[in-house]
């Protein structure tokens, strides 16, 4: 018998695709489906783009509030210091001061933790443990801390005072007695022996260690195999960059004992729910307001100590605060990405079959756990898209002297598409098997499908071989060597690279839809989705519009006010268009069922006489009618206003799937790369827009290049401070670095919701790693080039290179 | 940033008296390393003195054998002025290799070569088209203004007020970007000139900044081809080192594009 260790909680729970066909769909949600998809499918231009490319856009800084005041924040320049005091003395002596807090301050007035929960607990997420199975320690996330900082840049005081300048000038006054510590910011050396704890609750600084799969099964399969490859990979640390850096705009108000919060961030609701905690208060007494976003990719989904911050000193100071990062503090804490150190053997046959994979696993999550969505999503998909029967994966979490990791686009899945797929090319160059056949043959087949994987995963749909055909038939890929040759004459070593990806979005599983029909005829959505450039205010209405059969125009989609959307998931782990999208067509349902009856009631006959087409609720035969709008205008004194709402709840899990190659000319002599062609084809599920999923999928790729070719949130070992402080040192991608993109959607309905909508916003950035990496590799193979650590800077080429030509 | 008081005087000797009559000023031109190290609060001058309203300091002028600029030109005014193309094409296309848009319409020639960064693209033409600095009180050839980093014989509160270039036989300009910030990691500006002269200046890589490769051009004096270059390497132990460019691969992207500069004679090769 296998020894099944804590397995994927498929174990426990049914799945739903594996459950008998659910009940017959009501007549309102049938009618939503015929009626369904007259916008849907349809590149609309984006409803807000003139908003916000005129300048109109409301973004967190854009606010300001009478009296107020601005905090500025004293940071640790140590990665691992003890505060024996803090004197505050010169700095409140500092003209305009008024305040100075510490961590002291936050124990006396009892403000709690951030709650950030950062074990996924969907039913479907991988559960992740301490190694005795219990419960992690995760490290409690104090606004300030009163003991000691753990990373360079973490707030150890805020100074709130009449102008920026003169916060700025207090924090300089802020007088510190640090006592240095010794640190670890290297993700493989913080677990090993000795390493310097992070917390003394966890000595070996490695916090979570569980293992998932058959390890019997495993170490039998591997016994049997004819080919062992192994191979170690780090996927290195980013950060999102967004345009805007974060801010936040605190305001109490001492009569209705309510607070407020400007601050843009995945999701308002997350944030009031969470804050109200850490301030001690009933969730109804903070409002948190977030509109424009100015870039999210994960870095703004939790919560940042300085919303607290300034909350808190506003009721201390009874006037508002305001707090915006410069993008140095963007660059040195802003919640990271990545990190990922994964050791991996595949267990082959002789005649190419995979027969089983070990997976170990080790994520770096910074001075404390703010999420472990990278580590879990990734666990549940270490097999790729790949028929492997047996897989055990150790998965780790580990502390070090650094800033907090977090879900960043594509949470953990470009981290293990990275290491399945490089291993599928060091398999093919080991063994001498074709890189392309070799994956054929180990795909999963649209016949499993569903399909559930070796640590328990129910991928619900996708044809992957006919994704991976479609994209070597767009990228040229048979007529290769001959650019190869042209290439060669002007220096250049042409190389390509192929990844499938297959990904799982899962996310926060409530949505809450409010539908109104408003009398100046039109209709308000309430959603608590968070867009931050995803182009939400179109595509929502385009599912509205479709639903009641009236113009999108007329359709308006309410976010990030939490006094008006009061449950909401916000927007991550691509769960926006299926939750929101969802729920919405459940609303609209109901909507129209309720207009069934209005209307039946109105035209004097029974609400199954009632069709509904146009917009309008007419009696079949006659030509009694009423328009959607006229109704709710009509009933409204008999009735109340016609709205819903609507509460929708769903786990199970999508997975977006696809295939993407990467050519790449790289000079011989300095090591030079430019992509000159990038290919990708992307099963989104239903499509409601494919302009905005192109878009989507185009900012994707850039940002899984971005990684690849220059991102690197770069520490010296030496002192642990951050290198990479600004953008003279972080390499970003720029348009003139990017090729025109090659990108088809490939739609294969998931049957996991009503609407057959996977997930559009990661699958871009999931391959891109890989597809970057394997090219550059194939561009350097002449020199004997097998494998080359991210990011493929020039300088990191030319030394591979070298170290080829030295070794020939 | 620190408190600054901002003056803007219309004469050379207001801005001088402005800065003599202070104790802690500094000139401003386009601002492009002052403004942001301001911002850092890693400089804190108490007045900031703007020397772009001086008319002395503005315009080009294209002679028979001189081009000369004042000080305060934008380098998108260098990029574009058709006199300088016909004249130093590579002089041209460095300036428009410069940042991008914005940047190259605020940068000038002035504040880029006083500042003397090394990384900075300007003083590599300065010293390899043997150009002459004026400022408001003299007159320095190009080999003794560059004196190290950030450093240039310029003494406290002298202003450079235009730089006359000689108009070359030909010239090309090679340089390699760093991947993130897109100053020059590597580049080289040579010259032949109508003595015979080949100066080939390198900027972004030097430990001591802008410097002349005399190696190569006495090399290039003989056959102006990047065959000619064949072999020649430079000292590692000359060059900067950081986590985008080790000092062994910036002496190697060093000989590259000084081939690449010739093989590019009366243009831009930007990678």
């Amino acid at each position: 018998m296998s020894s099944l260790q804590n397995t994927a909680s498929a174990g426990e729970v049914v799945h739903p695709l594996k459950q008998p066909k659910p009940a017959e769909l009501s007549p309102e949600m049938k009618l939503v489906q015929e009626a369904l998809f007259r916008h849907v499918g349809k590149p609309l231009p984006r409803k807000e783009d003139g908003r916000l490319i005129t300048g109109k856009g409301r973004f967190s800084d854009d606010f300001s509030l009478p009296g107020q005041t601005y905090a500025a924040i004293v940071r640790s320049p140590y990665p691992h210091a003890r505060i024996n005091g803090i004197d505050k003395t010169e700095a409140l002596e500092s003209p305009g001061v008024l305040l100075v807090l510490t961590g002291e301050d936050i124990l006396a007035d009892n403000i709690l933790p951030i709650p950030h929960n950062p074990v996924p607990s969907t039913n479907f997420d991988m559960k992740l443990r301490a190694k005795d199975g219990s419960h992690a320690f995760t490290g409690p996330h104090y606004l300030l801390p009163a003991d000691k900082a753990r990373h360079v840049g973490e707030a150890v005081a805020i100074v709130v005072a009449e102008t920026a300048a003169q916060a700025a000038d207090g924090a300089e006054k802020v007088m510190v007695d640090w006592e240095e510590l010794p640190f670890v910011t290297d993700t493989a050396k913080a677990a090993e022996p000795g390493a310097p704890a992070v917390w003394d609750e966890v000595p070996g600084n490695v916090f979570i260690d569980t293992t998932f799969g058959d390890v019997e099964g495993t170490n039998a399969a591997f016994a049997a195999a004819d080919h062992v490859v192994k191979a170690e990979f780090h996927i290195h640390r980013v950060t999102g960059v967004t345009m805007e850096p974060r801010a936040s705009l605190g305001s109490y108000d001492p009569e209705t004992k309510r607070y407020t919060l400007y601050a843009g961030s995945g999701g308002a609701v997350r944030q009031k729910n969470e804050l109200s905690k850490v301030l001690g208060i009933e969730p109804k007494d903070l409002r948190v307001l977030s509109f424009d976003v100015g870039g999210n990719f994960g870095t703004r989904n939790r919560v940042y100590v300085e919303f607290g911050l300034v909350l808190w000193a506003s009721r201390k100071l009874g006037r508002p605060v305001k707090f915006t990062a410069t993008r140095s503090e963007s660059f040195l804490t802003d919640y990271q990405g990545r990190d990922l150190v994964t050791k991996v053997e595949l267990a082959i046959r002789k005649d190419g079959r995979f027969l089983a994979m070990r997976a170990d696993n080790l994520s770096n999550v910074g001075g404390r756990a703010v999420s472990l969505s990278p580590l879990s999503k990734g666990s549940g998909l270490i097999t790729g898209s790949y028929d492997i029967p047996y897989a055990t994966l150790r998965a780790r979490a580990v502390f070090s002297n650094t800033m907090c990791t977090q879900a960043y686009r594509s949470s953990g899945r470009p981290e293990v598409t990275f290491a399945i797929e490089r291993m599928c090319e060091l398999a093919a160059d080991q063994l001498g098997f074709d890189k392309l056949e070799l994956r054929r043959m180990n795909l999963v087949p649209p016949s499993a499908m569903p399909y559930v994987n070796a640590v328990g995963s129910v991928y619900d749909s996708g044809e992957y071989e006919k994704n991976m055909d479609r994209a070597l038939e767009l990228a040229e890929w048979s007529t290769f060597e001959a650019r190869k040759a042209e290439a060669a004459t002007r220096g250049k070593l042409l190389g390509r690279g192929f990844a499938n990806y297959v990904e799982s979005s899962i996310g926060t599983p409530k949505e809450r839809a409010e539908i109104e029909i408003k009398d100046d005829g039109t209709v308000e959505v309430v959603i608590g989705t968070q867009p931050s450039g995803q182009g939400h205010e179109t595509s929502f209405a385009q599912v509205v519009a479709d639903m009641l059969q009236v113009p999108v125009e007329k359709v308006w989609i309410v976010i990030g006010d939490t006094d008006i959307v009061s449950v909401g998931g916000g927007s991550h782990s691509g769960r926006s268009m299926r939750h929101a999208g969802t729920v919405m067509a459940m609303a609209s349902a109901d909507l129209l069922a309720e207009g069934r009856r209005r209307s039946a009631e109105l035209l004097g006959t029974t609400p199954g006489e009632i069709d509904f087409e146009g917009g309008v609720f007419r009696q079949r035969n006659t030509n009694h009618a009423v328009d959607i709008f006229e109704l709710g205008r009509r009933t409204r004194a008999s009735h109340g206003t016609l709205r819903v709402v609507r509460d929708n709840e769903m786990h199970t899990p999508v997975f977006p799937n696809g295939a993407a190659i990467c050519e790449v000319e790289v000079d011989r002599e300095t090591g030079h790369v430019q992509i000159v062609r990038y290919t990708s084809i992307d099963d989104v599920g239903r499509c409601i827009n494919p302009l905005i999923v192109h878009g989507q999928t185009h900012g994707g790729i850039a940002q899984g290049v971005g990684q690849a070719m220059w991102e690197l949130c770069a520490i010296d070992a030496e002192s642990g401070q951050p290198l990479a402080g600004s953008l003279m040192d972080y390499g970003m991608p720029r348009s003139d670095t990017m090729p025109s993109f090659t990108c088809e959607i490939a739609e294969v309905f998931s049957p996991t919701n009503p609407l057959g909508i996977k997930a559009g916003g990661e699958g871009g950035t999931t391959p891109a790693l890989a597809t970057v990496v394997n090219a550059v590799v194939d561009a350097l193979s002449e020199f004997g080039v097998t494998d080359i650590q991210m990011p493929v800077t020039p300088a990191t080429v030319w030394r591979a290179m070298n170290t080829g030509r030295n070794a020939s | 940033m620190y408190a600054t008081t901002y003056h803007r005087p219309k004469t050379i000797a207001e801005a001088v008296a402005l800065y003599e009559g202070s104790e802690d000023a500094s000139y401003l031109s386009g601002g492009h390393t002052l403004i942001p190290a301001l911002k850092n609060r890693l400089a804190a001058p108490q007045h900031l003195i703007d020397v772009r309203a001086i008319p002395e300091l503005s315009g080009i002028a294209v002679t028979a054998d001189r081009v000369v600029i004042g000080a305060a030109t934008r380098h998108a005014a260098v990029a574009a002025c058709e006199d300088v193309k016909a004249a130093i094409p590579a002089l041209c296309g460095l300036a428009g290799s410069i940042g991008d848009v914005q940047v190259r319409h605020m940068g000038t020639i002035g504040g880029s070569t006083a500042n003397n960064d090394p990384a900075a693209d300007y003083p590599s033409a300065v010293l390899s088209l043997d150009a002459v600095v004026h400022t408001d009180r003299r007159v320095l050839a190009a080999d003794d203004f560059f004196q190290g980093l950030y450093t240039t014989a310029l003494a406290p509160g002298e202003i450079l007020v235009r730089i006359e270039f000689r108009i070359p036989e030909i010239a090309g300009y090679a340089k390699f970007r760093n991947p993130a910030s897109r100053y020059s990691m590597a580049a080289a500006f040579v010259s032949r000139h109508r003595d015979g002269k080949v100066r080939v200046a390198i900027t972004g890589a030097g430990n001591g900044g802008v410097f002349r490769w005399s190696e190569a051009e006495e090399r290039l004096a003989d056959d102006l081809t990047p065959a000619a270059l064949d072999g020649l390497a430079l000292d590692p132990s000359l060059m900067m080192g950081d986590m985008h460019a080790p000092a062994d691969y910036r002496a190697h992207l060093v000989a590259v594009m000084s081939r690449r500069a010739v093989e590019n004679l009366g243009r831009t090769y930007i990678l």
